[in-house]
């Protein structure tokens, strides 16, 4: 009977990742429990991963120490091609893999851990709202200033992303991935907006965050929940990487209520483990603390 | 105050004064906020200041063509709905919005030009119909590419065939979506209380062409039935907001069922059409007729023309008529 089991889950797992398979999933994983070798992949921290997968697995790592979840980061050149929906970062639990936040969340919560149970449906509502706006707002508004802007995508983003290949893989991967994300950005209405534009986008949405959050300690109130996370990942990850231009930075250090937002859940989740975890993915990029 | 600033937007149907969700937003922006909009409803993007609808053509700042930046600038020339609303409430303004564009959108997009039957018998219908010829035959396809496109960068390349996965996904985002909607609004008149606001505009933008099109396939569409606050909350704004144009719905209804299939309004062109392609046929055979000589008139001589006249000569044909001279 197990073996069935364990059949069925390889057989649906190889078959790729979906809602429908997911649900199958959740049914038959239900009762396992977490298990200790749990990994994260990302793509290697040194010299390839890029502002927005930081920021988004950061924000992952984030949610699974708020629950209390043990899991080892693992760090591979192709982690952007083993992922089923092709973002980064993706867990593999078991033998399932999940990627990016918002599923993520769901299979943990299949496995008994939730952060937002204590919420009710109207703050569940403001939660997927936020959630959504920084989603829409400030991942954006990362993609387009790594690759639409053509000093950064020159100096920072191709170099970056394509360290691992050789030449001529190199620069067909990135100016393919360039082109892709171009597309979309046109697809989306984003490709009329000035580099001054989009700062101001992302200083308004900074405005409606650090408007939420008040002075209470996170988004609602006494506990963290995911929004805390994505929103943690995300600004931790502006505020410490360098790129060609301080400006991005900047915006964010004008609201200290999430500096300070920053900074407690730093403390409170990432310290007592080692501080490799984050602060070595951003040595090379930072330019000293970013408290000062 | 400066010119009144014109409003060029997709002209309405089905008891909506637009048929588009970007129209319908800016129109109901500017009702909430009391600009004095002069709208030209028409049916040509091509026709439009800047080439797509909904634009906005003001005296100083030339054309704009997004909801977005329509919006920014009326609040400029201080129209401006979101005045009473507190820190927070902006805030949350921007949050629902881009929950909206991220979950229900994409489902509109789909429900209304990805799902086969929809498009084919609703949406291509309509625009081929109503936008002038000859643009009618290309503009609805690259309409539909676009949303294709759209959808695809969007979800990331995935299949976009309907019925399968993708669809189930997107469908079931924007049920959560809807249900998050309806959770917040509550039993409230307007999402901030009793006045509307600019998110107000936006979701009754997106949700009225779901609520009052007639899509012969629809679970999204049940959905929405099933949340009443938000059915109330649509038709509530379009009862205060734009009686006039609710009232032409069922006017324009009426011919629809009678001609079946014909428009009303190209009953006078196709007759012309006729007459013109009839004509056009019988000046050609008759032209040809006489170019190859089957036909040939011949000027006789005016004192033989007193005898009689002389009928043109069919080549192969034996006339009698010869034997009247």
């Amino acid at each position: 009977m197990p073996n069935c089991l364990f059949l069925c889950a390889t057989l649906v797992h190889y078959a790729g990742p979906s809602y429908s398979n997911y649900t199958f999933h959740l049914f038959h994983s239900a009762a396992e429990p977490w298990p200790e070798n749990a990994a994260l992949y990302q793509p290697l921290k040194d010299d390839q991963i890029l502002l927005s997968d930081h920021a988004s697995s950061l924000a992952v790592q984030a949610y699974l120490r708020m629950c209390n979840l043990p899991v080892q980061v693992v760090c591979r050149a192709n982690a952007e091609y083993m992922s089923p929906s092709g973002k980064v970062p993706f867990i593999h639990v078991g033998n399932q893999v999940v990627s990016e936040l918002g599923p993520i969340v769901q299979f943990i919560k299949a496995k008994g851990h939730s952060l937002s149970d204590g919420l009710d449906e109207v703050q569940k509502a403001e939660m997927k709202a936020y959630m959504e706006l920084v989603n829409n707002m400030l991942l954006t508004a990362e993609l387009y200033i790594q690759w639409c802007d053509e000093n950064t995508a020159k100096e920072i983003t191709r170099p970056r992303f394509s360290s691992p290949y050789t030449w001529p893989l190199n620069h067909v991967l990135a100016y393919q991935k360039q082109w892709e994300v171009r597309r979309k950005m046109k697809a989306i209405g984003w490709a009329g907006k000035t580099l001054d534009q989009v700062y101001e986008d992302v200083s308004q949405c900074c405005q409606a965050l650090s408007q939420r959050l008040g002075t209470q300690p996170y988004f609602f109130n006494k506990q963290p929940t995911e929004l805390d996370a994505l929103v943690f990942g995300h600004l931790f990850t502006i505020l410490t990487t360098q790129l060609t231009s301080d400006e991005l930075g900047e915006k964010v250090k004008n609201y200290s209520n999430l500096l300070s937002f920053c900074r407690r859940i730093e403390q409170n989740y990432f310290e007592d483990h080692d501080k490799d975890s984050i602060t070595s993915s951003t040595s090379r990029l930072s330019k000293g603390s970013f408290l000062m | 105050m400066s010119a009144p600033l014109e409003l060029y937007c997709w002209k309405g149907e089905w008891g909506l004064p637009s048929v588009d969700s970007d129209c319908l937003t800016v129109l109901a922006y500017a009702k909430f906020a009391g600009a004095p909009l002069k709208v030209h409803k028409i049916a040509n993007p091509w026709r439009s200041p800047t080439g797509s609808l909904p634009a906005l053509k003001t005296s100083e700042d030339g054309s704009l063509s997004q909801p977005h930046k329509i919006i920014i600038h009326l609040r400029k020339q201080k129209y401006n709905a979101d005045y009473d609303l507190s820190a927070k409430e902006g805030a949350d303004t921007l949050a629902f919005i881009s929950l909206l564009e991220e979950k229900l959108l994409p489902a509109l997009i789909y429900a209304f030009w990805v799902d086969s039957k929809n498009y084919v018998e609703v949406t291509r219908r309509w625009y081929a119909e109503n936008i002038p010829f000859p643009l009618n035959f290309y503009l609805p396809t690259r309409m539909h590419s676009n949303a294709l496109d759209r959808l695809r960068l969007v979800r990331g390349d995935s299949g976009l065939e309907p019925g399968d996965e993708a669809e189930k996904e997107l469908y079931r985002d924007a049920y959560e979506c809807m249900t998050l909607l309806s959770q917040r609004l509550g039993t409230q008149k307007f999402f901030f209380g009793d006045f509307p606001s600019s998110l107000d505009a936006y979701v009754f933008g997106q949700l009225a062409p779901l609520l009052k099109v007639k899509l012969p396939n629809c679970k999204l569409q049940q959905h929405l039935k099933s949340l009443d606050n938000l059915c109330h909350y649509c038709s509530n704004i379009l009862d205060l907001y734009f009686q006039n144009e609710a009232s032409d719905g069922p006017a324009r209804k009426a011919p629809t069922p009678r001609d079946d299939g014909s428009d009303f309004d190209n009953e006078p062109h196709k007759r012309r059409n006729q007459f013109l392609s009839v004509l056009v046929a019988l000046g050609a055979m008759v032209g040809y007729a006489f170019l190859t000589g089957i036909v040939s008139i011949q000027r006789s001589n005016p004192h033989n023309a007193l005898h009689g006249r002389r009928a043109p000569q069919l080549a192969g044909d034996e006339v009698d008529d010869e034997d009247g001279e």
